[in-house]
Order: structure tokens, then C-alpha cells, then sequence
């Protein structure tokens, strides 16, 4: 219960950065979701919170307090494990008690305050058990439950999920959120996967090369990505990328790639003035590409239909993959599975041109 | 040739090289039993079966074991070479197991030379230091008036020194192979770095040390050469002990496989009890290291 807040927060491994000049408020009581690619800093990050790495340079802050020299064991933060790192010659009574025992509390209160995190991760049974008997959800939820017991100000969890298959995975998602809510402690989670990152955050971090590259609520993430980074990151299938320039015809801003041109609709070509005859990367999500069927519903002025060869499909069950070129630009669209696209032949195709996405070929940056 | 067909004759082909290994292994033990049961006369002339009766039936000779005991003081061999073996086993695992965890777990300056030159010093071959450690003995005798020739504790000491080492070098991969973040979890649940060993390392490497002890144990229980030279008749160990069997006058090489079959018993025991350990020991060690 208390907010955690990074200032300027730089980790070097020797030559390596590792962390680059990180600046996060994490408020408190707030789900916070650190994402990014494998060794993009994230863990690293939440190492540096746990105290078990040193600062190089900047402050962490829990509470008001500065911890960046405070030992990780009074820093009252706990933490979940990918590995759990359940300790295999203790039993999942005594790995829950441990901390608790650590700290001199009185034998009943360890004994009510295990009993009380068993009976609500339904671990009561388990108690006697060592790790080794249990199954993967059940160690995960022995550590869940080793880090409540603690009743920490702040729980820090390095990709608790991963290790889980897919449906235990949706089920402990839901667990996690439903923790959170009774709980009302700070959570500060680490994930590579990002479902996860969408679905659990409040707000989400995304992280690439030791660098923050945009905090904000995860639809507002996803919708409006700050660079082609965190646009191609999250979503899947990622996001189709082509490029091409911007003209102003008329008054009107178009889009002119290799294959085809469309006019970007009025109430979204605002930033595009200083673009005019640039080169640009176009971004549109497989998921904003039509099958014309499906795209009645969608107005006039935001249609723009494209004539596509397709290239193949994945049938994903609900909905189909397809993967289409238009000239040589690959594309990746996401139609109903009433449609029939034949490996070769040709498809017509509905862009929604609400959801246009441009970039700044050099920075990278998005202009709209 | 049918996969399961091929498979079957390699088992049988491999069964058969472990049989003679094992054949290989067990045949000087097995020499060394039934030597026991021979009298003397007829180990000296190299017949073949068991000694014989005069009137021509197969004999035991069960007295070996009892001449033994009253040739030589062997209850009291035995005695010294338990207090010896298993003081340098305790000394030297309490020195090993901490400083083979923090060389595992903590950089400090010098860490990686402290831990080569632990390697080094076992190129040296033992018998090197054998005149230089007698004359150091006497010499401090001489200048301290302390006795150590001829103590337990000064052989305890030398083994010490020698066991201690190796032990690190072994020890250091089972605490290697014990995952960082148990670690980490235990300090960010409370602990402190001591406590993080004793609470979370020690037990884990438990195997570990136990294999390492019993490792220590068995080669300090077979050791002859220093034992020969540093003890005396009141602190002498059991190797050097069956040595008296062979003497200026008579070799009783009877009484002497007697003897060692008495010594190799409690080893025996020893690791029929704590087998499990020795191979997930060794071989954690060996696969992490």
C-alpha cells in the first residue's frame, strides 16, 4: 500500500546499459504492467525495486522512503518468481511462514494469517505437501500465497504466468485481477506476453532497449501507440507496416504507396501538414482489414477498398489470418471464416480508415 | 534388424562389459576374503582352494579373525582411526562447506585466484610435502616443546589441510547448482546473507555434503603414508596397523587379510547406508560444476 516511484533510473552491466534514464510514478494501490521484448530491461527494472540489483544511477522511492540502499528483507515488498522459487525442502505450510517467522511474529498469528492466504487460494488441503507434490498451478499459487501472507506494501511478479499452460494461464489472469481488488496493494508485474500486458494492467509500461517508450492505460496503448515500437509490439497478428509518401491534393492529405493510394479522411490528417511529400510508414492492424461482408456497417467515408492477392491463411478458428500482398507490400488481415481465400487467388479487402496509424520513418515516432 | 530387437541385443551387449567391470572390481575384495579364511602355510605355498583338515576335508579358517585381534592392539587401530578419520571429516566439511558457498555466491577481490590456486595445489603430489611436514614436527617440538608427532592432532591437522581443498572444489559446484532466485526469495522474505545459508543453502546441499563427507572419510580411512610416518604405536591407524602383520621374521599375510576385511567392513556400511546420497552427489556435481 504505498505508490513507487523511479527517478531517472540508469542500470549498467559493466558496458552494458541495461536501464536507461527510467522515470515511472507507479501509484498506489495501482496494477502497473512492465512490458517489452526479452532482455528489454523489465525485469532488470523490477530487480532494481526488489533490491536485488544495485542501483547505478537515479532513485527509487517506496512510500516517501528512498530505498535504493535499504536491504532487499526491509524494503516490505514481496515477490513472485517465473520459477517460483519455492523452497523444495520446506513444506508448502513452512514456505508460507517462512517470512512471517523471519520476522518474529507470534506463532498463532503466522499460523492464522497461512491459514487464512491457504483457505483463499484453496492451498488448505496442500499444506502438508512439498513443492515437488505439487502441480505447476499449484506451486504457482503457493507463491502467490507465500507473498500475500507477508501483506506487503508492494507485490513485484517476474512473469508469474509463464510457465503455466494457456488455460491455467486465463485462469490465473482472472485470479490475478480478482487478488488485486481484495488485496488493494500496489502490484508492479513483469510480462514478455502481451495479453497479459492488456488484460491485467491498469496501466502499462512498455519497455524496449532499457527505455520507457510509453505508459498509459492499455486501450489508449493500443489505439494510440507513441511509436512503430510499441504499434508492432502489441497485437497479433502485429501490425501491417508499408511505406509511402504523403501528398496534399486539393486541399486533401492521400497516402501513396507502391500499390494503391487512398485519401486519409479530414478528421484524422491534422498532424499531417509537416509530412506533405515526406516518406512515411504506414501502420493499420490485421483487425482493421476487412472482408467486405463484414465492413458494411462501417461508413462510406471511411472505407477504402484494396484489391489484394492473397498469399495464405491461418485458420485460427474464430476468424482467419490471412496474409495478402498488395504489389510487394505484405499486409496481414483478420476476415470471417465464411470467406474462402484461396492461396493465389485475388480478394478484396476493406481498410477502416479511422484506425490509420503514421510514423516518422526516422524516429520512428507516430505522427498520427 | 527390428529397432526393439537391435536395442535388446545392445542392452545385453552392455550388461555383459558392466559384469565384467564389476568382476574386475569385486575380484581383489573377493581375493581378499577368502585370503582370510586360508592359514598361512597354505597362502604361502599358493594352493588354490581352501586350506584342508588332515584328513582331507575343506577347513575354515574362522581363527584368523580372532589371532588377529591378539597379534597386534587392532581394537585399538581401529579406535584411533575412527577418532582421526572422523575428526578431519568434521573439520574439514565445517571449513569447506562455508568457504566453498561464499566462493559460489560472492565476488570479492581475489575470489577467482583463491579459488584456482585451491585447484592448484592439488597438482602437487602428496609425497612432497612428507619430509618438509616431519621436519616442520620436530622442529616445532623442539622449539615449543609441544608434542605433535605421534598425536591425533597433528595427524587430524595434515589431513585437514589436505582434504579441505578438494572438498571446496567439489562442494562449490552443489552450491552453484542450487538456483539464485531460492536465494533471492528467501532475502527478499527476511533473510540475511547468513541466514539466506543456513535457512535455504545448507539444506539444499545437504547430499552434497554428506558425499563429500563420506568422500573425505574413506580416503583419510586409507591413507598409509603420512599415518606411517607422523603417528606412533599409541596413535597408529589401521593401515599402518595390518602393515605390522608383515614382519623382519614372518609374513602373516592371513591375520593380514583378516585385519583388512575388519577395516573395509565399516566403509562398507557406510555407503550401503548413504548410496542414495554418494550417486546424487556425484553426479549433481558433476552436471552443474
Amino acid at each position: 500500500m504505498a505508490k513507487v516511484v523511479l527517478e531517472n533510473v540508469f542500470k549498467y552491466f559493466d558496458d552494458v546499459v541495461a536501464v536507461k534514464s527510467v522515470n515511472l510514478e507507479i501509484k498506489d494501490k495501482e496494477f502497473v504492467v512492465l512490458v517489452g521484448p526479452s532482455g528489454c530491461g523489465k525485469t532488470t527494472t523490477l530487480r532494481m525495486i526488489a533490491g536485488l540489483e544495485e542501483v547505478s544511477e537515479g532513485k527509487i522511492y517506496i512510500g516517501d522512503r528512498l530505498i535504493n540502499d535499504v536491504p532487499p528483507k526491509d524494503r516490505n515488498i514481496a515477490m513472485v518468481f517465473q520459477s517460483y522459487a519455492l523452497y523444495p525442502h520446506m513444506k508448502v505450510y513452512d514456505n508460507m511462514a517462512f517470512g512471517l517467522k523471519l520476522r518474529g511474529l507470534p506463532k498463532k498469528e503466522v499460523d492464522e494469517r497461512v491459514k487464512e492466504a491457504a483457505e483463499s487460494l484453496e492451498l488448505t488441503k496442500l499444506l502438508d505437501r512439498l513443492p515437488k507434490q505439487l502441480s505447476g498451478g499449484q506451486r504457482q499459487r503457493v507463491a502467490l500465497g507465500r507473498a500475500i501472507v507477508r501483506n506487503p506494501q508492494v507485490f513485484l511478479m517476474d512473469e508469474p504466468l509463464s510457465n503455466l499452460d494457456a488455460k491455467l494461464r486465463v485462469q490465473m489472469r482472472a485470479e490475478l485481477q480478482r487478488l488485486h481488488k481484495r488485496l488493494e496493494t500496489t502490484i508492479i508485474y513483469v510480462t514478455h506476453d502481451q495479453v497479459e500486458a492488456m488484460t491485467l494492467g491498469q496501466r502499462v509500461a512498455v519497455i524496449l532497449n532499457g527505455e520507457l517508450q510509453q505508459v498509459d492505460n492499455p486501450v489508449s496503448i493500443y489505439e494510440k501507440p507513441a511509436n512503430r515500437f510499441v504499434a508492432g509490439f502489441l497485437g497479433s497478428p502485429q501490425m501491417n507496416f508499408i511505406k509511402g509518401v504523403i501528398r496534399k491534393k486539393a486541399g486533401k492529405y492521400s497516402f501513396e504507396a507502391e500499390a494503391f493510394t487512398f485519401v486519409v479522411p479530414p478528421e484524422v490528417d491534422g498532424l499531417l501538414a509537416a509530412n506533405v511529400d515526406k516518406e512515411v510508414i504506414f501502420g493499420m492492424r490485421p483487425e482493421d482489414l476487412w472482408d467486405v461482408p463484414s465492413s458494411t456497417w462501417l461508413e462510406e467515408q471511411h472505407r477504402f477498398n484494396i484489391k489484394v492477392k492473397v498469399d495464405f491463411r491461418e485458420m485460427m478458428g474464430s476468424d482467419i489470418n490471412v496474409y495478402v500482398k498488395a504489389g510487394k507490400d505484405q499486409m496481414i488481415g483478420r476476415i470471417g471464416t465464411f470467406a474462402d481465400p484461396k492461396p493465389g487467388a485475388e480478394l478484396d479487402l476493406v481498410m477502416d480508415l479511422r484506425k490509420i496509424h503514421f510514423f516518422d520513418p526516422e524516429t520512428q515516432k507516430a505522427i498520427i | 534388424m527390428p529397432y526393439y530387437l537391435k536395442k535388446r541385443i545392445t542392452d545385453i551387449i552392455i550388461n555383459i562389459v558392466m559384469l565384467m567391470f564389476l568382476g574386475l572390481t569385486l575380484l581383489p575384495i573377493g581375493w581378499m576374503v577368502f585370503s582370510s579364511l586360508k592359514s598361512s602355510t597354505d597362502i604361502a605355498i599358493g594352493r588354490v582352494g581352501l586350506s584342508q583338515t588332515l584328513d582331507g576335508r575343506p577347513k575354515i579358517q574362522w581363527e584368523n579373525y580372532v589371532d588377529m585381534w591378539k597379534n597386534v592392539n587392532f581394537g585399538l587401530y581401529l579406535k584411533n582411526s575412527l577418532i582421526i578419520c572422523g575428526a578431519t571429516m568434521v573439520i574439514a566439511m565445517l571449513l569447506s562447506t562455508l568457504a566453498s558457498y561464499s566462493l559460489s555466491r560472492f565476488k570479492f577481490p581475489g575470489s577467482d585466484l583463491f579459488s584456482n590456486t585451491i585447484l592448484a595445489t592439488q597438482m602437487i603430489p602428496a609425497i612432497m610435502y612428507l619430509i618438509p611436514l616431519y621436519i616442520m614436527f620436530v622442529k616445532f617440538t623442539v622449539m615449543t616443546g609441544i608434542q605433535v608427532k605421534g598425536t591425533y592432532w597433528g595427524l587430524i591437522l595434515i589431513y585437514s589441510a589436505f582434504f579441505t581443498p578438494f572438498s571446496i572444489w567439489i562442494l562449490r559446484g552443489f552450491f552453484a547448482s542450487i538456483p539464485k532466485e531460492l536465494e533471492e526469495s528467501a532475502r527478499i522474505d527476511g533473510c540475511s546473507a547468513l541466514q539466506v545459508f543456513w535457512h535455504i543453502a545448507l539444506p539444499l546441499a545437504i547430499p552434497g555434503i554428506i558425499a563429500t563427507g563420506i568422500f573425505i572419510f574413506l580416503t583419510a580411512w586409507d591413507e598409509l603414508m603420512f599415518a606411517w610416518v607422523l603417528t606412533n604405536g599409541d596413535t597408529m591407524t589401521i593401515p599402518v596397523g595390518i602393515r605390522l602383520f608383515v614382519g623382519n621374521y614372518q609374513n602373516r599375510f592371513d591375520l593380514m587379510m583378516a585385519a583388512a576385511t575388519v577395516a573395509t567392513l565399516p566403509l562398507v556400511v557406510l555407503f550401503f547406508f548413504l548410496q542414495k546420497y554418494i550417486v546424487a552427489g556425484l553426479t549433481a556435481g558433476a552436471v552443474k560444476g
